[in-house]
């Protein structure tokens, strides 16, 4: 596909700004109205969904010449896709999200490409992960912990941790625990270590098509050999493209795709894990873009005119995960969970997403800002999430404005309410 | 040929709101140029503006508006920017995009009115005014756009009406950047007693502010108004999940929802002046039965709308409905008021589906409703719509408008050039005791489809000629070429809008493109009979200045 066939999306727009609000029914206060990070903060109509889709007509019809400013502003969006699930409220025929993945596309093929963006595609293809760290390095989260390597023996469940569990030095406990949890259930995990590469997914989102297909590849050809039948992520953002991207660049991965909400969800039910631990806390929960709205599964290409394309086809964001790290949080005794407004397909992004927080971190650290301002708004004591990004990001926000809220990885609150590991926290 | 602003003049600009809050970059301009919604002539396109200018506060407006004037440019306020109307319409505009006024300035519970600056939205108002048992009107067009706009600047008609009245009535005071820069308080504020009254202490120019429709951007821009709230007997929060066609909602114990449905237009008619006599009804809306498929379904009713003689029995068994919302004071204050509207609707050979004997329905429909939500749901079927007529007049004369114009739309959707939404399928919403009604009447259609483009000018006219012969005000008003035709036929109104335009803004300063403009109409593509036909109205109903015709 390429930004010429979305063209009637685009011109299907009317400008009525509803990408730029929480769907009008949920608007619970004037505070908290908004969801589109990045009109919000540069506030030109072109910033929004809407707008976003004027540069692209404004491109194929040649008002426009695609150079570093018109770039910049392509890519000063998180791709969160509150704008789509926002417009698909009233729109069956607007696909936001993908016109904007096809600009940055267009900006890749045209040679319009940011410096910082460049610089993580070269450590991805260096080292393959988005992180720049060492190759040789990705597997040490996992050093002494009792799981397969799927180098070496096959398993029923892979886990794929992802860079940022990978690396991230705060969040590799938590990686730990999620693989922990599992086997505390007596799952066959099995992990690659070294040889787990990145998803590719954020090169996707940054508009580089070839290098995401080549990590898709090496994820495909992983998973095939590992001869599991499950895949579970931990990572929001490799969940959704593992379920979204991957079957759309038709790669589709022969398994079960789990996240390990889910995961949790589901030893819950059958009774192989059990919170005996009380936690009093007040805690509220983020939804992250990724295993939200744009954890949605791909249902398919609708080929012909889009009004006529069946309801199952259109990716609304209501298919997200949303219920899984909910019911895991009800069933831990003594958390008291209090929602922010914006939640579930409506919910404020962390501010990591689409490259914003390599590239412009001001507009990154407003957009977590803004964010935790709501989850204070709340009166809880905690932000709980299911994302090392989203985590990433709250952490440093929290360390650095000193806010009065603690931010839990929603594994390391199972993992101490099940007695098996005690949280990392801010 | 593309316009650019002077060096000179951008920098007054910078310096009236701050270099990050003006830009002139092509693409920022261009997002500014796209305004598709009602374009039926250049099409997604308006003209560019020269640059566009984000103030945060009255003094910033003031400062825009003064340098614009100096480098002899035009200005064109929006709040949040939907359709046309919002887009400049000549050359060498400043676009005055006013989203960083933002404020809820004050919501007085006890004298219930709310201070509001431009891009507060209705959804946002209401539900801050909600928390304190008060209630904003909610135009039509929805939730998302702006209170300010419609009471200062547009027309204003909602389904709140016949509770709410429409959103010109609503003003308690005004502050007002006339297009020469100076700042002008109406209504009380005028005199600095408050904002509690839109006709003094204080000039009370009103009538001169908006007129009938408003000047839909052609005298200078407004920044604040005081808007009257009124009584919300529901809860702080409505409970819901989901959003528009999923939602569901908790419904309070003292608000009910009923379709009401008659045997002809007439017993409508009358049952909705008693209903007004006593004084009953929070929200109102006579519907076509096939827009409700048509907006929630719209696969069903693409599959089912040339099933023989489904709209013929749609017509026939449901074609006189409207639906209404009751909320009382009290569980036994619904009851009464129940107890009443069975009686009229009972008394005018009707019958009521009461909503809450369906409850997906009502537990749908309730919040919907009263926040306005689902009338943007009819872009599904074709991915725009347009609508005719959009005038207040005697709700008799409505009924009747309604019908005639269904036979218009009939003969435009068997060519193709519409979308048959099998009906009148009007926007109709009884105000002020019922007496009057607004309607409008939607007629979908593709607007990326050149089959649907051809038929728009000709159907603009079958309308007006329409109105013209039954006597009705014809809408359309707002556009230059038909403003041309029609201002000599009622009252010569754009006569005097002109008078008042020169008074307020003796530079010109607004873009008037919208409010006193003039142009000719195209009749290249309209059958010779038809204009004949015009030709023939117009030359019997032209006012002259002595007055009306015989």
């Amino acid at each position: 596909m390429a930004l010429e066939d979305y063209r009637r999306d685009i011109e299907g727009c009317s400008r009525c700004s509803s990408c730029k609000w929480v769907p009008y029914n949920q608007i619970k206060s004037w505070r908290f109205s908004k969801n589109c990070p990045s009109i919000y903060r540069h506030n030109f109509h072109t910033y929004s969904g809407s707008g976003r889709m004027v540069i692209g007509l404004s491109l194929l019809e040649g008002r426009v010449e695609l150079d570093e400013t018109v770039a910049e502003i392509i890519y000063k969006c998180q791709l969160c896709g509150a704008c789509d699930s926002a417009c698909k409220t009233y729109r069956d025929d607007i696909d936001i999200s993908e016109v904007l993945l096809e600009l940055r596309a267009y900006c890749v093929e045209q040679g319009e490409l940011l410096i910082e963006h460049m610089a993580m595609i070269d450590a991805l293809k260096r080292e393959g992960n988005t992180l720049g760290e060492p190759k040789a390095q990705r597997g040490d989260w996992a050093e002494g912990l009792d799981v397969k390597d799927v180098n070496a023996e096959t398993c029923d469940v892979l886990f794929h941790a992802g860079c940022r569990y990978s690396y991230d030095r705060d969040a590799r406990q938590t990686a730990r625990g999620h693989v922990q949890l599992m086997r505390s259930a007596g799952m066959g995990v099995g992990i690659a270590g070294k040889e787990e590469s990145c998803c590719g997914g954020r090169a996707y989102e940054l508009g580089y098509r070839g290098e995401a297909a080549n990590y898709a590849d090496d994820v495909l050809s992983l998973v095939k050999s590992s001869g599991a039948k499950t895949l579970v992520t931990a990572c929001a953002d490799c969940y959704s493209h593992f379920q979204y991207v991957y079957p759309k660049m038709g790669k589709e991965l022969p398994v079960e795709i789990l996240h390990v909400s889910q995961v949790t969800e589901k030893l819950l039910d059958s009774g192989k894990l059990r919170f005996r631990r009380k936690l009093p806390l007040s805690v509220t929960y983020h939804d992250p873009c990724h295993l939200g709205r744009k954890g949605e599964p791909f249902a398919g290409v609708w080929k012909g005119d889009k009004l006529d394309r069946p309801m199952n086809l259109k990716r609304s964001g209501r298919k997200g995960v949303y219920d899984a790290p909910r019911n895991v949080i009800d069933e831990i005794p003594g958390l008291e969970l209090t929602e922010m407004e914006r939640i579930r397909e409506y919910a404020w992004c962390c501010g990591a997403g689409g490259g914003v927080l390599e590239a412009f971190e001001d507009f990154s650290a407003s957009t977590t800002a803004e964010r935790i301002a709501e989850a204070l708004a709340t009166g809880a004591e905690a932000l709980v999430t299911s994302c090392p990004w989203c985590l990433r990001v709250f952490k440093d926000a929290v360390e650095e404005t000193s806010a009065c809220i603690a931010v839990y990885d929603l594994t390391d609150l199972a993992l101490m309410s099940a007695g098996i590991a005690q949280p990392a926290a801010v | 040929m593309i316009r650019v602003i002077s060096d000179e003049a951008y920098k007054e600009l910078e310096a009236a709101v701050g270099p990050d809050n003006v830009s002139r970059l092509p693409v920022v301009l261009d997002s500014y140029a796209f305004q598709p919604f009602e374009n039926h002539e250049s099409m997604p396109w308006c003209p560019s503006p020269v640059a566009v200018a984000l103030p945060s506060t009255t003094e910033e407006v003031s400062e825009v508006i003064k340098a614009c004037n100096r480098h002899g440019l035009k200005h064109k306020a929006f709040s949040t920017g939907w359709g046309m109307w919002c887009g400049p319409t000549t050359d060498n505009v400043v676009q005055i995009d006013l989203r960083r006024m933002n404020q809820i300035v004050e919501i007085d519970e006890k004298n219930q009115f709310a201070i509001v600056e431009p891009y507060v939205c209705g959804a946002q108002l209401q539900a801050e005014a909600m928390k304190v048992g008060l209630n904003t009107h909610i135009i039509g067009a929805g939730p998302n756009t702006s209170p300010l706009a419609s009471a200062t600047s547009m027309y204003g008609v909602g389904h709140d009406g016949i509770y709410m009245s429409y959103s010109a009535r609503n003003v308690l005071g005004l502050e007002w950047v006339q297009p020469t820069g100076e700042v002008l308080r109406l209504g009380s504020p005028g005199s600095d007693k408050g904002w509690f009254s839109g006709d003094g202490p204080g000039p009370s120019l009103r009538g001169t502010m908006r007129g009938y429709t408003g000047a839909l951007g052609g005298m200078g821009v407004f920044t604040k108004v005081a808007l009257k709230l009124f009584n919300w007997p529901g809860p702080p929060q409505v409970k819901s999940s989901g959003t528009v066609v999923d939602l569901t909602s908790e419904i309070p114990e003292n608000i009910g929802l009923y379709m009401c449905f008659f045997p002809n237009a007439d017993k409508l008619a009358d049952a909705y002046y008693d209903i007004g006599e006593a004084e009953i009804g929070y929200n109102s809306l006579k519907v076509a039965t096939p827009a409700f498929m048509m907006v929630l379904a719209p696969h069903l009713f693409k599959k089912l709308k040339d099933t023989k003689n489904l709209s013929r029995m749609l017509g026939k068994t449901m074609g006189h409905l409207f639906l209404m919302l009751l909320a009382g004071t009290s569980k036994e204050d619904l009851a009464h008021q129940e107890r009443v509207l069975e009686a009229i609707v009972d008394e005018h050979d009707g019958f009521i589906l009461d909503q809450k004997n369906i409850p997906p329905l009502k537990s749908n429909f309730m919040m919907n409703f009263i926040r306005a939500t689902l009338p943007a749901l009819v872009f599904r079927i074709g991915g725009s719509f347009s609508t005719a007529l959009g005038r207040n007049d005697s709700l008799d004369s409505q009924v009747t408008w309604g019908e005639a114009i269904a036979d218009i739309k009939r003969g435009y959707a068997s060519k193709g050039q519409i979308i048959d939404d099998m009906g009148d399928n009007p926007y109709f919403v009884p105000y002020e005791s019922n007496m009057f009604a607004h309607c409008e009447v939607v007629y979908p259609y593709d607007h990326r489809n050149p089959r649907y483009l051809e038929g728009s000018n000709n159907i603009t006219m079958d309308f007006i000629i329409g109105a013209v012969e039954l006597c009705m005000e014809a809408g359309f008003g707002t556009l230059p070429p038909a403003r041309k035709i029609l201002s000599p036929l009622t009252s010569n109104y754009n006569y005097w809008q002109k008078k008042f335009s020169e008074a307020f803004d003796p530079d010109q300063g607004s873009d008037k493109g919208l409010y006193t403009d003039e142009t000719e109409f195209d009749f290249s593509e309209i059958a010779p009979e038809r204009v004949a036909k015009l030709e023939r109205l117009v030359k019997e109903r032209t006012w002259t200045e002595l007055g009306p015709p015989e």
